[in-house]
């Protein structure tokens, strides 16, 4: 079958999606079979959605950390296609360019919408409306569309104008107050983005859910998902706690939620190599304390039980930690695990890409170099389905890769018409110079 | 209509992942049958406690995570077990399982046993699948996080990686399995077809947009290897800063983002264009005089106060909440992220709600969490087993 039994096949997105939380929101659905169009605006630069800057070259991209600015070493011209904070999230996707705020290019939007089934966007509120597409005007020229909004803190309510990154849904959210170092405050914390990653699967369960009402009634809908509601579901006892019983929670390190004692991560011998290591019940303690050969601190009586090495954690991270600081980690991470204790190295990003495992279960794809990416391997979708062909299908989209089938087979343009797209300066390959000057 | 009326779901999960991913099928409007072994989902043991009093009705984090679901307790180690689990497979459209292969398949619970029983989608949710060196290693949400997730980068260079708070990385697993099982429902009901779904855990991890994809391209494309910052903040305003009541997360680097930032301080010093200059920005002395005016600034001033005007300016700042703060925000309560519920057993108390609001198909609880075999007798008949056979399970400890 062509569809290759695609879960999605025949569903169509009109992608206005930015940043993270959209974007792969967005993703998850084209990998399961939807055709996701990005809309591309090539004189509009949307932040932190194609790669730190427009302008990113070799010096600059050595001044900001490697998630972000960890491009090939020569950008290029066109660095929004190597970034490896986005490229990887415009998998299985299809790039069209066209300027949606001028009229003839937002006829062509209209017309997107009008042959799609969802359309997503995690836009600044207003944002849409402005070029004319708030939901009243998008249901009629799309009565049975799937709308999929994924703001920061709310489409309704006093937070609508609340502007914010991962970082700040992260805030509002519950998480960053939960995860600093014990014993100090909160003011050391660094950024994560758990909230973007959360929202984007939310987006897609949501509308996914959406898709099944309307295969079953033919009734489209709008979904509207906070991004900072969705994170407080990440850290339910924080707030059934408080709601139930007037605790507050703080960090506690990497101590265990569970219970777990010793529950941590330890150092090894090595430039910054670490551990982590959890005795999640009273065989997994005596498992650790045989692999230790039984040292005189940890047969003291007291530790038995969860309880008792609880009352003594302190003392038990330390005689752990002195134990490990000088045992190589990967050697000690198969011996702990063959003794029966929970425990796994810190992995940084070199360790991921070389780890036997992940290659063994086949986690990777290797894709052929564009003009603008080497040949790397890239990720394999997390989920396998024995017989859907789900997968990564399409390469990371380059922006406009799909101009030429969008303008002419998807919108049926003439030559004429796309020859005067082109000219207008909605049909591209990057930005016009001087969003690329002045972003 | 729930957008999932119609679908039923064989609930073999167990602990946080596999059930938060059934979690959010059934808060959709899916039937969600739990299997529980005697004695009950561990889950049922985590807090936090209604009251503070413990018990395996009084669980938070069980609660949570088995809204709107129905229990069945089946000991799956007795012999003759795996029938009457075959009879509650012919009821659904999905089975879930979160066991560890090598106990399933010496249960017998396998892809090739589901789809003989009934051809419809099975999803299997391991630590680390089916091949490979790890297989059958254990996890815990810490070693998760360490092995797959961004451990590495969080903290401070110092010091030692930080994990996230409570079990974060195992919601984030389950949140990636509803995608898989709603995927797998797709396809059976447009295509007909049952099949054998994987997701592992590592895996989720591996691929999370939380940065971790991002840095392993970042190592293919550059050999650069993440790491973690030397302190928090960067430049000249960001981070974390101290407020009257609490604290807030800022971002204020060069551009429109220092723009809004300095117009929402209001200062006429920082209003000044030169401070808008990375290179200005990065020089030590100038960070002391800004951090001057913007310190007592932000002191002087609530978490409700500075993200009001932040909101005004669309400054990058946003307050750092509690769960207590999720609870009594006027604005999260009137958006209706809070249901407040009636339980036969434990009376009334809130809930956290719905992630997302669907107009046509709410998120709602129809019903809370079961009781620890609640539901065994009812579905058992419903499978169409007579009262003796019911009887006689029930003596031989087969269900509970």
């Amino acid at each position: 079958m062509s569809d290759g039994l695609l879960p999605l096949a025949g569903v169509r997105i009109c992608d206005f999606s930015i940043v993270w939380a959209g974007q792969s929101a967005t993703m998850y659905l084209a990998d399961l079979g939807a055709e996701c169009v990005k809309i591309e605006n090539p004189n509009l630069w949307n932040p932190m959605t194609r790669a730190a800057s427009p302008r990113i070259n070799a010096q600059t991209a050595a001044m900001v950390p490697a998630w972000i600015g960890g491009h090939p070493p020569e950008p290029g011209p066109r660095p929004w296609n190597n970034s490896p904070a986005f490229i990887h999230v415009m998998r299985n996707k299809k790039s069209f360019t066209v300027d949606s705020r001028r009229p003839e290019g937002f006829a062509l939007v209209r017309r997107i919408i009008e042959m799609s089934d969802v359309i997503a966007e995690n836009l600044p509120k207003g944002t849409l409306e402005k070029i004319g597409l708030d939901d009243a005007t998008i249901r009629s020229i799309r009565p049975d569309i799937i709308i999929l909004h994924l703001p920061a803190f709310g489409r309704s309510g006093a937070y609508v104008e609340g502007r914010g990154y991962g970082s700040h849904m992260d805030a509002v959210g519950g998480s960053t107050i939960l995860r600093g170092y014990r014993d100090s405050s909160p003011l050391t914390n660094v950024q994560v983005f758990a909230g973007d990653f959360f929202a984007g699967m939310h987006g897609a369960v949501a509308t996914m859910a959406a898709l099944r009402h309307r295969r079953r009634t033919g009734d489209g809908q709008t979904i509207e998902m906070a991004q900072a509601e969705a994170s407080a579901a990440m850290f339910p006892q924080a707030a059934l706690d408080a709601a139930w019983n007037g605790r507050v929670h703080t960090s506690i390190g990497n101590r265990s939620f569970e219970g777990f004692v010793p529950n941590g991560v330890v150092p090894c011998a090595g430039d910054d190599r670490w551990i982590a290591i959890s005795c999640r019940d009273d065989a997994e303690w005596q498992a650790l304390a045989a692999f230790m050969g039984h040292p005189a601190w940890a047969n003291d009586p007291r530790f038995a039980t969860p309880e008792g090495r609880a009352a003594a954690e302190d003392e038990i991270e330390r005689h752990l930690a002195a134990f490990t600081r000088d045992r190589d980690q990967t050697e000690l991470f198969h011996a702990l695990q063959a003794a029966g204790v929970t425990a796994g190295p810190v992995m940084d990003a070199r360790d991921a890409a070389t780890d036997p495992h992940l290659a063994a279960a086949g986690a990777w794809i290797r894709l052929p170099a564009t003009a603008d990416y080497p040949e790397v391997d890239w990720a394999r979708p997390p989920y396998r389905f024995s017989k859907s062909a789900v997968g990564l299908r399409t390469p990371p989209c380059l922006m406009g890769e799909h101009n030429d089938y969008v303008y002419r087979e998807l919108l049926g343009l003439s030559d004429a018409e796309v020859e005067a797209y082109r000219a207008a300066g909605h049909i591209a390959d990057g930005y016009a110079p001087d969003v690329i000057a002045s972003a | 209509m729930d957008a999932l009326e119609g679908l039923t779901v064989l609930d073999l999960t167990s602990h946080i992942a596999g059930p938060y991913a059934s979690k959010l099928l059934a808060d959709l409007g899916a039937r969600v049958i739990k299997v529980e072994r005697p004695g009950g989902d561990p889950a049922r043991r985590l807090g936090p406690w209604l009251g503070d009093e413990p018990g395996i009705e009084r669980s938070g984090t069980f609660q949570f995570l088995n809204t709107n679901k129905e229990s069945v307790v089946i000991d799956l180690k007795r012999p003759g077990a795996t029938d009457v689990l075959g009879r509650l497979v012919r009821l659904a459209d999905l089975v879930v399982t979160s066991a560890p292969p090598a106990v399933n398949d010496r249960l017998g619970i396998t892809e090739r046993w589901v789809s003989g029983v009934k051809a419809i989608p099975y999803l299997e949710v391991t630590n680390f699948g089916r091949v490979g060196p790890y297989r059958d290693y254990r996890l815990s949400e810490t070693v998760l996080y360490a092995i797959g997730g961004e451990m590495y980068s969080h903290g401070t260079a110092d010091r030692e990686p930080l994990k996230l708070g409570m079990t974060a990385p195992l919601l984030q697993c389950g949140a990636m399995a509803a995608v898989a099982a709603l995927g797998a429902v797709t396809a059976y009901e447009v295509h007909g077809i049952g099949q054998h779904v994987e997701l592992a855990l590592f895996d989720v991890q591996i691929n999370s947009v939380d940065r971790r994809s991002s840095a392993i391209l970042a190592y293919r494309f550059s050999g650069r290897v993440n790491a973690r910052a030397a302190a928090s903040g960067a430049g000249l305003a960001g981070g974390i800063y101290p407020v009257g009541d609490g604290y807030v997360e800022v971002t204020a680097s060069a551009g429109n983002y220092w723009r809004r930032f300095a117009e929402m301080v209001g200062d006429p010093e920082l209003l000044d264009p030169k401070w808008n200059d990375p290179r200005f920005q990065a020089q030590p002395a100038n960070k002391e005089v800004a951090d001057g005016i913007i310190y007592p600034w932000m002191l002087s001033r609530t978490r409700a106060e500075v993200w009001e005007a932040a909101r005004a300016a669309h400054a990058l700042v946003a307050p750092l909440f509690t769960g207590a703060d999720i609870y009594d925000d006027p604005v999260f309560r009137e958006r209706g992220l809070w249901t407040e519920v009636e339980h036969a057993v434990l009376g009334r108390f809130p809930m956290l709600g719905r992630p997302y609001i669907l107009e046509k198909t709410p998120w709602r609880l129809r019903r809370l969490a079961p009781c620890l075999g609640e539901h065994t007798r009812a579905i058992l008949a419903e499978s169409g087993a007579n009262a003796s056979e019911i009887g006689r399970w029930f003596a031989e400890g087969v269900v509970a």
